[in-house]
């Protein structure tokens, strides 16, 4: 079995340290969240409250309750990464550590690569990570090891390219967690050893469902959430609102919905100002939009959108047209049920991460589950996913564990 | 003075915009341009509403050419925008629809505009030095496979007008004829035939990466010449413009200074060529536009940015009279103090940093 830094340290001891630095991290003028707050403003022109925000969701809720709760869900106890323990109607077992990961965040937001490497370390593992140019995990890092000497060794992270001469070899990794493009995970995947465990998180999509028992009050309530969903960190994000599905037949029309929610849009900006866009999306966001308001001069559709560009909504666009992945941009488009959304989805090939719903109805449910998502919730919390929920779809900590069972 | 009789209003704007381009001058191009859309504000009737939505109406129209609402390019896959029967037009046009899938179309009244625009265009910036035909080696849409294609149509004619007689194409669909093309060149040499190679950047690419493989380069006689097209957008492979001119200059024996790139769009009527001698301090080219054709660069909000300010592009074609005179795009751009452009390229896209899918992936994923 693979001897790692943290094999000898008790698994609560790890949990209090994870949660001590993040405790740390969480307050908005501790010194290196300052300067990796600037980084990262640097790296995605966000602006330094939605950075804020997200810094808070991230460290927040980085307590050693949601971190046991995690464990014990996934894995039956905390004792189990430290001894062989007895389970209810199965064999005495352990959770050892699965070895080294080596986590590789080539496309991300703001710290999704933290969580992985996190949980690696809760299961004892060595990891590596392949940090971005804000050299956010190498900082939080540094904290973790005042906390606990043995964090010194068992978690580095550092940015570098493929290819470049001192990229560690990821032959050497026994787990892989990347995110990137299907391109760029089917090139890692390729270079992995056999019996490496490879866990690739690709890029996706997320959307919305206004169904037709919505009243004016209701969108009313729904919309600034949803109006959050859609502009933080500029619809970079694979649980940022990209496309929202408004039923017919309800007591708003789909161009009324869009007008309170690009009002809901305006009022969250002033909260979490827009990002200085790159010139190729500004051009591109008002392209959309006038060409938009060319197709409502016709008598199609409706758009609302700002003189500078600054974010778009467009009712009834094409269908032909695959959701514009622009900051603050978006289609709502009218369907008669499910069943049209689902075409559109499917036609247009989106690959779903989250789904965020303004009633519970099966249909809709079942349109989310059909649809591909791993995660339904409300409106507003979709850039929200619970620490103690799924990862895309899989589990927290249990793929970096190996088991071993003990039998008579 | 209001006309009650479209043709013969559009038969005079034809004219003066002909004779512009024979003359190679607009004395007049702010009145010009503001004739012509006022005439597609009372016969272009999609241009018209959308006018409208923009406060501009046949009682309130622009003093300047400047203030003439740009139409976005994707509204061509709206609307037909033309200021007659579609069904009666000299000249269809298609977009290749590499944006979101559906293309657009570019309805011409009739082929003589477009013709002149074209050939002007093209014999100022590729031929004015010379006095012998080229022979015209065509790595662009052949427009007997691709009737609807701007470009094949415009080489086609150039070819037609200026070349030897004896142009071949070689492209078909994405494949292209590295051996019918080898062949050609090798026949140019013997005849001593100074050559024209056109072709889109991703044609040369490909074409240049088979010849490499092969260890084949070529010595065209002094006068050939090579223009680019542009046209990386939505492929799997683009190199930088400086890196594609070394390798094009180098497999042909063609001097960097005569390979020469054109910027058009299938809803204009003319196009812009680099300037070869006007490259600004960091050896950028700058592209010039015939006299007809007026860019401005624009920011969000439309308004003219001032000179050297990086801006998305709209083209003021004073060709495209029976269609918009005034074209909004997505290209990025900046406009030089003597009325060029430097062009960002459409392939300028936008770095990829957050975990959400991008259009460009969506569009690899849908190709297969």
């Amino acid at each position: 079995m693979t001897s790692t830094a943290l094999s000898n340290v008790p698994v609560k001891k790890i949990l209090r340290a994870i949660a001590s630095a993040a405790e740390r991290w969480s307050d908005a003028d501790f010194p290196p969240r300052v300067r990796a707050s600037d980084r990262i403003c640097e790296r995605l022109g966000y602006s330094l409250p939605m950075v804020d925000y997200a810094l808070d969701r991230l460290f927040f809720d980085l307590n050693e309750n949601a971190l046991r709760a995690v464990v014990e869900n996934e894995l039956g106890s905390l004792a189990i990464l430290d001894e062989f323990t007895s389970r209810a109607r199965r064999p005495l077992a352990r959770a050892f550590p699965a070895g080294n990961v080596c986590v590789i965040s080539s496309r991300t937001t703001i710290g999704v690569a933290l969580l992985p490497a996190l949980f690696a370390l809760c299961a004892k593992c060595d990891v590596t990570v392949k940090d971005r140019e804000d050299a956010l995990l190498a900082a939080f890092f540094e904290s973790l090891y005042d906390e606990l000497d043995e964090f010194k060794e068992a978690a580095n992270a550092s940015a570098w390219h493929a290819g470049d001469e001192d990229a560690p070899d990821l032959t050497a990794f026994d787990v892989v967690v990347a995110f990137g493009s299907a391109a760029t995970l089917a090139e890692i995947g390729n270079g992995l050893r056999y019996d490496t465990r490879y866990i690739p998180y690709g890029t996706r999509a997320s959307a919305g469902y206004i169904s037709r028992e919505c009243t004016a009050d209701t969108v009313r309530q729904i919309v600034p959430g949803a109006a959050r969903d859609l502009i933080l960190y500029e619809s970079e994000g694979c649980l940022s609102l990209h496309v929202l599905f408004f039923e017919n037949g309800g007591a708003l029309s789909a161009v009324d919905f869009a007008r309170t929610l690009a009002q809901a849009v305006q009022t969250a900006s002033v909260e979490f100002p827009p990002a200085q866009y790159q010139r190729s999306q500004t051009a591109s966001i008002a392209h959309r939009r006038d060409a938009a308001a060319f197709r409502a001069a016709s008598g199609r559709g409706a758009v609302f959108s700002d003189s500078e560009a600054g974010f778009a909504l467009f009712v009834d666009p094409p269908k032909s047209e695959p959701p514009p992945f622009l900051p603050r941009t978006m289609g709502i488009i009218p369907v008669d049920g499910p069943a049209d959304a689902l075409e559109y989805l499917r036609g247009h090939g989106l690959a779903l991460e989250g789904f965020a719903t303004a009633v519970e109805r099966d249909d809709i449910v079942r349109l989310a589950v059909d649809s591909g998502a791993v995660r339904i919730t409300t409106f507003g919390e979709l850039q929200h996913p619970p620490l103690t929920g799924n990862h895309g779809g899989r589990p927290r900590i249990a793929e970096f564990v190996k088991w071993i069972d003990q039998t008579p | 003075m209001p006309y009650h009789d479209y043709a013969s209003e559009a038969a005079e704007l034809d004219t003066a915009v002909a004779n512009c381009i024979s003359q190679r001058q607009v004395p007049g191009f702010n009145g010009l341009a503001l004739r012509i859309f006022a005439h597609q504000l009372r016969y272009n009737a999609p241009y018209a509403r959308y006018c409208a939505t923009r406060g501009i109406s046949g009682y309130a129209v622009p003093e300047s050419w400047e203030e003439i609402p740009p139409v976005p390019s994707a509204a061509f896959k709206e609307a037909a925008l033309c200021t007659f029967d579609p069904s009666q037009a000299a000249l269809v046009f298609e977009t290749s629809g590499t944006t979101v899938g559906i293309g657009g179309k570019h309805y011409l009244e009739n082929a003589t505009l477009y013709d002149a625009a074209l050939l002007a265009g093209f014999y100022d910036a590729m031929l004015a030095d010379l006095a012998r035909p080229l022979r015209y080696l065509l790595l662009v849409p052949n427009p007997a496979l691709r009737p609807q294609s701007s470009l094949g149509y415009m080489m086609r004619k150039v070819a037609a007008v200026y070349g030897d007689g004896r142009e071949q194409w070689f492209l078909e669909g994405d494949a292209l004829d590295v051996d019918g093309f080898e062949a050609a060149v090798q026949q140019a040499i013997s005849d001593g035939a100074a050559v024209c190679l056109a072709g889109t950047a991703f044609a040369f690419v490909q074409l240049l990466d088979e010849l490499r493989q092969r260890g084949r380069r070529f010595e065209l006689r002094a006068g050939s010449r090579i223009m680019e097209t542009g046209g990386f957008k939505g492929r799997t492979r683009a190199v930088e413009r400086s890196e594609l001119y070394e390798a094009l200059a180098g497999a042909f024996s063609v001097p960097q200074n005569r390979i020469v790139a054109e910027y058009g769009m299938t809803e204009l009527t003319s196009q812009y060529y680099d300037r070869v001698a006007a490259q600004d301090d960091n050896g950028v080219r700058v592209k010039v536009a015939p006299p007809w054709l007026r860019p401005r660069v624009v920011g969000p909000d439309g308004k003219t940015l001032p000179h050297g300010v990086v801006g998305a592009l709209v083209h003021v074609d004073l060709g495209n009279r029976s269609s918009c005179v005034a074209i909004q795009t997505e290209d990025l751009g900046v406009a030089t103090a003597d009325g060029g452009i430097i062009l960002l390229g459409r392939e300028h896209s936008a770095e990829l940093r957050g975990c959400s899918l991008d259009a460009e992936q969506l569009r690899t994923l849908t190709r297969r």
